[in-house]
């Protein structure tokens, strides 16, 4: 966030121990709030109800918070600079998790069919999932309601602040509720700050392992409203994975939370993040620590080393995992080397770890595009015309437009003092004609052009080629049905958007991995998906969203939220939506 | 061309496997191989004792203690001639992942590899298996001495003694995997613990992921076709239709098939969204549980047409589909490629289940009995799958064992052999 309490210097320790979380969350959105003038959103576009006074919560605070939200958190969440569509709505009346407030909003204005009530623009990892949540590429799910009878499962994080812990309990919880895993992070920081809004209240021996019997007491009682939402999670909400985000230093602290979770039939999988490169903790120091306003006119080195002496004076007792018994993964240096013990329990384990191998810290940005216009004005799904003069001359275009505005952000960080290689970029396209031919200026200028069966589009079964009124007229039952369930809803002989969800998820795994910028040119079902995943859309917001011809999208990752930016492709008409279902 | 649909970082890999003898390394190459095959990722295993036995056929243990130079001057040949064969492979076969399946046991040796791969840009991942559970080493002792080309013929007692011999004599220079800059996955007494160190691409993630999804609990895999469709009958490919009488017949008797081939054991039922299959296995009393990647090959256009019509309609499509089936796109349709990418996940998932029946479609069943039978592609597409007609597979430690159960309920033919018109009939 952009302005921490202001405090007097010496700066006050953030992301102390418990670590992350809002804190985390909020230099991190600090460093990212940028967006509000990096998304160009036309002002009409946005919900008239938007109000940077009305809300307390930043995004990482749930209502799991409510309960506790007894003392004002304004102090360490609210700037004025925060950007508003951050806010969440306060507090549900009857329980359960709120909506957040309508973000801007890109659903398919243009158009009659009925727009639903939140925007996309706007990364949802940080909204809880709704009670009858379901995932992009969930494959099914048992009587239950849980995945692969995979259990409760608590993922509970070990390691010292700015050791990448926000950056892994985000990311997890985006695969997994990618793949129809019910998962929400719980930040303990979040929890401490509500209980202690005063930074400087928290008393000195907070993080020690001889700390006096007061602070001990209030130990427990920040840990007990954070369990206690936990348990809640499991119990009433029908979740299945908590990522409990805490320091948990030493083996005793772990051993009794083990056992608590045992007992409540809750498995345990700790995942430690352990650094050894000095280079990398410097980093993760400097991108989400120090950005705070306290550390302004600070030289960078200087603050890097009051920030890690504070932790080391705040923290100096630290164990690392080393209890056999326990399913634990190691992930030292972000993932350079993991270590498993114990973790052949299931299903979830595996899926984490080969996540955790593709998982990169800093991960290019995508670029999202539609292919040009074809010969053939509704192109069916079967045929596959090559692109109209337009069309050849949107791909020119595309090509000098992307190419310029990378120019010009690198430009822009030379002049910041930043002397950063340009990324590489890479272009997939689907194997349509359509696509390879709109992608085809890039390769004439000698960037690697790949084809990719997964990308091709939403197979449309017999609503192919039928127009919005005929498709009303031939299947007016399914029409009603789609409406009900847009996502899963699968038109006579057709994909559902969840079907393609999951044949993506090779590519989406690649995505992660991949440090080169990627540009995407495919079917706007293809993109809509892929979006979805990386900006943690709802499932049913999935089928509707819109991507205009005259638009590269851009999604711009961070540790604790990826943001959009839109580039116009000046001189391209801006398209009515392709695609009928 | 997207030809590697899990290949996407032009990289050659070159897995090397590391481990004592009886540490199921040879196992876990196959797999690889396998798995690695049937997503049409070029792959081969390159076991050095093969090399070792053209001079060496049946060695004692004495050949393979570290003072014996001649057996040592003999190892190291075998060794070079593997990996001369083996960079022969990635320069002229655009191979895509080699195994070397030998010991690999001390850090010169390693070393010596990874030089020789670093020379001509190939990525090194050394997989190593380590384990120290007597029981599951001497049950791999057990499997080795009675199917190792190296003891044919020989007392079993007396073999199980010499292979424990030379267990002993690589054991004196045995150095595990520590390399910190390595590229490595250690796997220690199968998975209890794994080591996974500077994993470099989505392909090696993608091995390495499979190698933690692999058990190796005795199970089996039933498949079978749908009952005889209406469609069948009417020699239409594609569509959804209901069975025929005799299909309904068939599946009024597939659970007492099944029952005759799984006793008692529990079992889970995998059908398609297709009404034929749920039809079929409607009479099962198991949990069933329905894959929208268990559909039949989406022929495109030409769904719901005859052979005939096909050839009729689209003569050139046809041809070109005899030509190459396995790439063959209908229009607007699937290939056998296209099926095998949507099948990933039901592989993944059907290495870490127990025992399952899969009712499933022609083209998918063809793709699903590929992978376990290590079927090429060029001949996949082309097998025959009978209807009405149960398979079990028995996924064994060096190969999978068949068993075809037939309900004797006639069913029509949907079969079309490579190059026979559809006209002539």
């Amino acid at each position: 966030m952009l302005s921490l309490s202001p405090s007097p210097s010496p700066p006050p320790l953030s992301s102390d121990s418990e670590d992350s979380g809002a804190e985390d969350d909020g230099l991190i959105i600090s460093a990212s709030s940028p967006s509000t003038d990096r998304t160009p959103i036309p002002t009409s576009r946005r919900q008239p109800s938007f109000s940077s006074s009305d809300s307390l919560s930043p995004p990482g605070l749930s209502t799991y918070h409510s309960e506790l939200a007894t003392s004002p958190i304004t102090s360490v969440f609210t700037g004025p600079s925060t950007p508003s569509t951050y806010r969440m709505q306060p507090l549900a009346v009857g329980g359960g998790y709120t909506r957040p407030l309508p973000r801007t909003a890109r659903l398919q204005q243009q158009q009659q069919r009925p727009r639903i009530g939140s925007s996309v623009d706007y990364d949802g990892i940080h909204e809880p999932p709704s009670a009858s949540h379901m995932s992009p590429a969930q494959l099914y799910t048992t009587a239950s309601g849980q995945l692969f009878h995979a259990g409760k499962v608590c993922i509970a994080l070990v390691g010292l602040p700015a050791r990448g812990k926000t950056h892994l309990a985000v990311s997890l919880t985006r695969y997994l509720r990618w793949l129809g895993v019910k998962t929400h992070a719980f930040h303990l920081g979040d929890y401490r700050r509500t209980c202690i809004p005063n930074e400087k209240e928290v008393p000195e021996d907070y993080f020690m392992v001889n700390a006096s019997p007061e602070t001990v007491l209030l130990r427990q009682r920040v840990m007990a409203a954070c369990k206690s939402d936990v348990f809640k999670f499991f119990d009433e909400e029908r979740g299945q994975v908590a990522i409990y985000d805490a320091v948990n230093p030493t083996s005793n602290g772990r051993r009794m939370l083990h056992k608590e979770f045992t007992q409540h039939g809750i498995q345990v999988l700790f995942i430690e993040s352990i650094c050894d490169r000095p280079e990398i903790i410097e980093a993760n120091v400097r991108s989400v620590k120090i950005s705070s306003p306290d550390y302004i006119g600070w030289d960078e080195k200087e603050a890097i080393k009051d920030y890690l002496r504070r932790i080391s004076d705040k923290i100096p007792h630290y164990e690392s995992l080393d209890e056999t018994e326990f399913s634990y993964i190691k992930l030292y240096n972000a993932g350079e080397r993991i270590l498993l013990n114990n973790t052949r329990v299931g299903y979830l384990p595996n899926r984490i770890v080969f996540y955790l191998m593709n998982l990169q810290i800093k991960a290019g940005c995508v670029y999202f595009a539609r292919a040009g216009r074809s010969t053939e004005t509704r192109p069916k799904y079967k045929s596959d015309p090559h692109l109209s003069e337009e069309g050849l001359d949107y791909a020119k275009k595309l090509a000098d437009t992307l190419l310029e505005h990378r120019r010009k952000e690198h430009k822009a960080l030379e002049e910041n003092g930043e002397s950063v290689a340009e990324r590489e970029l890479i272009v997939w396209t689907s194997t349509r004609r359509r696509t390879i031919e709109s992608a085809a200026e890039f390769e004439n200028r000698g960037f690697s052009c790949r084809q990719r069966s997964q990308l091709s589009q939403l197979h449309p079964g017999s609503c192919d080629g039928l127009t919005r009124e005929e498709l009303e007229q031939t299947f007016p039952d399914e029409v009603e049905n789609h409406a009900k369930d847009p996502y899963r809803h699968r038109y006579p002989r057709a994909e559902s958007y969840h079907d393609l969800a999951v044949r993506l998820e090779p590519v989406i795994l690649e995505m992660e991995r991949i440090p080169n910028d990627i540009l995407i040119v495919a079917h706007v079902s293809v993109l809509r998906v892929l979006y979805g995943y990386l900006m943690a859309c709802q499932p049913n917001d999935i089928p509707k969203l819109e991507f205009e011809r005259n638009e590269i999208v851009e999604i711009i990752p961070s540790a604790y939220t990826n943001r959009v930016k839109r580039i116009n492709i000046p001189g391209v008409a801006p398209s009515e939506s392709s695609s009928i279902i | 061309m997207g030809a590697y649909s899990f290949h996407v970082e032009n990289v050659q890999i070159c897995v090397v496997m590391v481990g004592l003898p009886a540490r199921g390394k040879s196992l876990i190459a196959q797999k690889i191989v396998r798995y690695l095959t049937w997503l049409s990722v070029k792959a081969k295993c390159f076991n050095v004792g093969n090399y070792r036995r053209i001079e060496t056929a049946h060695p004692t243990a004495d050949f393979f203690d570290v003072n014996n130079s001649e057996g040592e001057r003999l190892r190291k040949m075998a060794a070079e001639a593997a990996t001369a064969d083996m960079f022969r492979w990635f320069d002229q076969e655009k191979g895509v992942v080699a195994i070397l399946d030998a010991t690999n046991t001390t850090k010169a040796r390693r070393d010596w590899v990874l030089n020789l791969c670093r020379k001509r840009n190939i990525e090194p991942l050394f997989v190593e298996s380590w384990c120290d559970d007597e029981d599951l080493i001497l049950q791999n002792i057990i499997d080795v001495k009675t199917t190792s080309p190296d003891y044919v013929g020989q007392d079993p007692e007396q073999a199980a003694l010499d292979f424990r011999n030379r267990i002993r004599n690589y054991e004196k220079v045995y150095e595990t995997i520590s390399e910190r800059e390595l590229t490595y996955v250690k796997l220690i007494n199968v998975g209890s613990q794994v080591i996974i160190n500077r994993i470099q691409s989505y392909l090696e993630s993608r091995i390495v992921y499979y190698l933690m999804n692999l058990h190796i609990k005795p199970r089996c895999i039933w498949l079978s076709r749908h009952g005889e469709s209406v469609f069948n009958v009417e020699g239409k490919i594609g569509g959804d239709s209901d069975l025929s009488p005799r299909g309904r017949e068939y599946a009024r008797q597939l659970p007492g098939l099944t029952k005759s081939s799984v006793g008692d054991q529990p079992l889970t039922v995998w059908t398609s969204t297709l009404k034929r299959t749920q039809q079929t296995a409607k009479y099962l009393p198991y949990r069933q549980l329905t894959w929208k990647a268990l559909d039949e090959l989406d022929g495109g256009q030409c769904d719901g047409l005859t052979y005939e019509e096909i050839e009729e309609r689209y003569p050139e499509d046809f041809a070109a589909r005899d030509a190459d089936k396995y790439e063959y796109r209908y229009p607007g349709g699937e290939s056998y490629r296209d099926v095998v990418i949507r099948l990933e996940p039901i592989i993944m998932e059907l290495e870490r289940q127990e025992n399952i029946m899969i009712v499933t479609h022609q083209a998918v069943l063809r793709c699903i009995y590929a992978y376990f039978m290590n079927v090429p592609q060029d001949q996949s597409p082309w097998m025959e799958v009978p209807l009405h007609t149960l398979i079990k597979l028995e996924p064994k430690a060096y190969g999978t064992e068949v068993t075809r159960i037939k309900a004797n309920i006639p069913a029509v033919s949907t079969y079309r052999e490579k190059g026979q018109s559809a006209l002539k009939k």
